[in-house]
């Protein structure tokens, strides 16, 4: 236990802006008394268990405060009272030791990264079992309505050509497998989406009139898209992103706070990478999926890589656009990467 | 100044003083930051508090520092609420567009006291000479000015929104009182027009520029490019410069519109509000000098990686200390909150579960 201290400050009552030069002194026992220093008129007086020390902060004077709202501030800010507690001063001591602020200089970055790349990902994948069927259903049926108000009109592809990519919608669900009522395929024609197709969480995967139409020459390119899709909902990819987006922002709004003005829409933009960056992995996962099951029922994976090339021939202005720094804005992983992974031997 | 020596309400005239340092603040907030990602975000509540204690203590009016009272745990609390909240938000609303139709909705309606329960929180746990800040507004306000009045401003096609905008800071600044004495606002409306328009014509008059700019540059590279040289080579060049060319437009003009406004309202509110008896306050924000901190201070951030952020925070607020001036009146030192003086300053005694502040920030 310390002796007893004196130390020069400010006193101030309960809820009073007066304020007095004050001197206080602490003896062994821990009481405390204050006294005006001018006229010499005590202040106050209190018990250990009446009086509190504030934050320890660098730069700052650590005021003591009573129980009953009164305060009293050192008037030298470097002051550190004896008695305080080794924790209370432990932060002040790692925020100005230069060893520390090294390790977090180095550390932070890091975590950081490790948190959103890997620690994320693998928590969404493990809470994504959790999430009840009825909810993707949900989900799924709400989008496609919405969706078909908005985006899609009924097909108007010729009966032959919607019979064959049934056919092999048909054929793939059961050679590989899957249930069949998990699984629904329709046919639209889409102004909106173009040459596409895309899967909903419930199982529902939508091709376009324009995507078959490019591809109908290669039935087989279009079993590839349809594999890719089916991957999409074996994956659970829908859910996953929106588990790993909301961690992620979570994780950005919780650690960064609110930054003001323009680094705030930094942080914002930021966070859209890192979701299209989500977004790009799951793709390649489907992808991988598409050309593994491929494989499985005795197709090449080249006929991946043909789909691709036709989608890439289609938007062959995309190809040349498609540098290095835009691929970091895209939601797909560049159209190229996706042919050469498909056709590596 | 001369002849007032009798007049017994002399203020006491003064910028306020900033003595926070960038190179002390950086260590508390590269360190801070590590405990927070070590401990999954926990430790961001003592984070924040420590910051603000270090902000608010720094900040000085007439030699007395403000204080910030709240306590990790309150700020924890109501982190915890936001995070379930903001996380239900997240979950619903990616399930099903109707979902998030319909939380938009409640949304609105719920922001108004979220927003009010934040003012009051942060404002009684803002302290100057031992005497708490307050915030007087209720429900019913906040949903009138904050999602009525600029509701209505849309139909108007906007034209109502810098009237909106007004109502807005009146209804904050009215509503603010320290010590038991409100603060008095006088606005005027066609200070918040005068204001909108200019930030208006900064932007356009930025988007000139840059379109004669991008005008001459073009016509010089076709010149260049044209005859002979590698067309494709140029136009993935332009590929690629186009956008970072179009986001630092973006942020040039945002920081440029934004610095116009801000200057000129803010000078206009404090010229306009006192508290009478006690200060009167003045601000002296100048657009260039303040558009070209905010633009160094996010050049900094990128080119630093982020490291320069609490550099810019520092050097953001000495400079909002440094265009401010306060004049005190005697009637400071006798200021008495009869309220706080019957409550336990320790804060044990059970606070309601929302007395915190719902916010993830």
């Amino acid at each position: 236990m310390p002796g007893s201290v004196t130390v020069r400050g400010q006193f101030q009552h309960s809820g009073s802006s007066s304020l007095y030069a004050a001197e206080l002194v602490l003896d062994s026992d821990g009481q405390l008394s204050v006294h005006c220093h001018s006229s010499g008129e005590q202040l106050a007086q209190a018990a250990p268990a009446d009086y509190r020390f504030g934050s320890v902060i660098p730069g700052l004077p650590v005021e003591l405060r009573l129980r009953d709202g009164a305060v009293f501030v050192p008037d030298d800010s470097r002051y550190r009272w004896p008695q305080l507690s080794k924790g209370a001063a432990m932060a002040e001591r790692l925020e100005s030791h230069k060893m520390s602020i090294l390790a977090a200089i180095v550390l932070s970055p890091l975590l950081l990264w490790w948190i959103i790349v890997d620690l994320m990902p693998m928590l969404a994948g493990a809470a994504v079992p959790w999430v009840p069927d009825s909810v993707k259903q949900q989900m799924g049926r709400q989008t496609f309505y919405s969706l078909q108000q908005t985006a899609l009109a009924p097909t108007e592809l010729p009966a032959a050509e919607q019979a064959m990519v049934r056919y092999h919608w048909q054929m793939a669900l059961q050679q590989l497998q899957l249930e069949q009522q998990e699984y629904r395929l329709h046919l639209f024609k889409s102004d909106f989406f173009g040459a596409n197709a895309f899967a909903l969480p419930d199982g529902t995967v939508v091709m376009t009139d324009q995507l078959v139409s490019l591809l109908k020459d290669n039935p087989d390119a279009i079993l590839a898209v349809l594999l890719h899709e089916i991957g999409h909902v074996e994956g659970q990819h829908s859910v996953r992103l929106i588990a790993q987006s909301l961690g992620a922002t979570l994780v950005i709004g919780i650690v960064f706070g609110n930054p003001e003005g323009v680094a705030d829409l930094l942080l914002g933009s930021g966070s859209v990478l890192l979701q299209n960056a989500f977004s790009r992995d799951m793709e390649r996962e489907a992808d991988q999926f598409a050309i593994a099951k491929l494989t499985e029922l005795g197709k090449s994976p080249q006929a991946f890589a043909d789909a691709m090339s036709a989608l890439l021939a289609k938007h062959s202005d995309e190809a040349d656009t498609t540098s290095s720094l835009l691929k970091y804005l895209s939601t797909h992983p560049d159209t190229r990467e996706r042919i050469e992974q498909a056709t590596q031997p | 100044m001369e002849n007032n020596i009798t007049t017994p309400a002399q203020p006491r005239v003064d910028k306020v003083a900033f003595s926070g340092k960038a190179g002390e603040f950086f260590g508390i907030w590269i360190v801070n930051l590590l405990l927070s990602i070590v401990t999954l975000g926990i430790y961001s509540a003592w984070a924040k508090v420590r910051t603000n204690q270090y902000f608010y203590g720094h900040t000085r009016i007439d030699q007395q520092p403000f204080r910030y009272l709240a306590t990790p745990l309150q700020i924890l609390k109501g982190r915890i609420i936001a995070v379930i909240i903001f996380g239900l938000f997240f979950v619903l609303s990616s399930l099903s567009p109707v979902f998030a139709l319909l939380l938009a909705l409640a949304f609105m309606f719920a922001s108004p006291w979220l927003i009010v329960q934040s003012l009051k929180f942060n404002l009684r746990m803002t302290s100057y000479r031992n005497v708490r800040f307050a915030f007087h507004g209720d429900y019913l306000g906040a949903l009138k000015y904050f999602v009525l009045l600029p509701l209505l401003s849309v139909f108007t096609l906007y034209l109502a929104m810098p009237w909106a905008l007004k109502k807005i800071d009146h209804y904050l600044c009215s509503n603010i009182s320290f010590g038991g004495k409100k603060l008095q606002i006088n606005t005027d409306t066609s200070s918040y027009y005068i204001a909108a328009l200019l930030a208006m014509a900064a932007m356009i008059g930025l988007g000139f520029v840059v379109a004669i700019a991008a005008f001459i540059i073009g016509m010089i590279s076709a010149a260049t490019f044209g005859s002979g040289f590698d067309g494709d080579a140029a136009l993935g060049a332009v590929a690629v410069l186009l956008p970072i060319a179009m986001f630092a437009v973006y942020f040039v003009g945002f920081a440029l519109s934004g610095a116009v406004y801000q200057s000129l309202i803010r000078n206009h509110l404090f010229e306009r509000t006192e508290l009478p008896g006690v200060a009167k306050f003045k601000s002296e924000m100048q657009v260039i000098p303040f558009m070209w901190l905010i633009l160094t201070n996010l050049l900094a951030i990128i080119v630093t990686l982020g490291l320069a952020y609490p550099w810019a925070k520092i050097r953001k607020a000495a400079y909002m200390a440094s265009v401010t001036t306060v004049a005190v009146y005697p009637g400071i030192n006798s200021l008495v909150d009869e309220a706080q003086q019957n409550s336990n300053a320790f804060g044990e005694e059970a606070a309601g579960l929302f007395d915190v502040d719902v916010s993830l920030a």
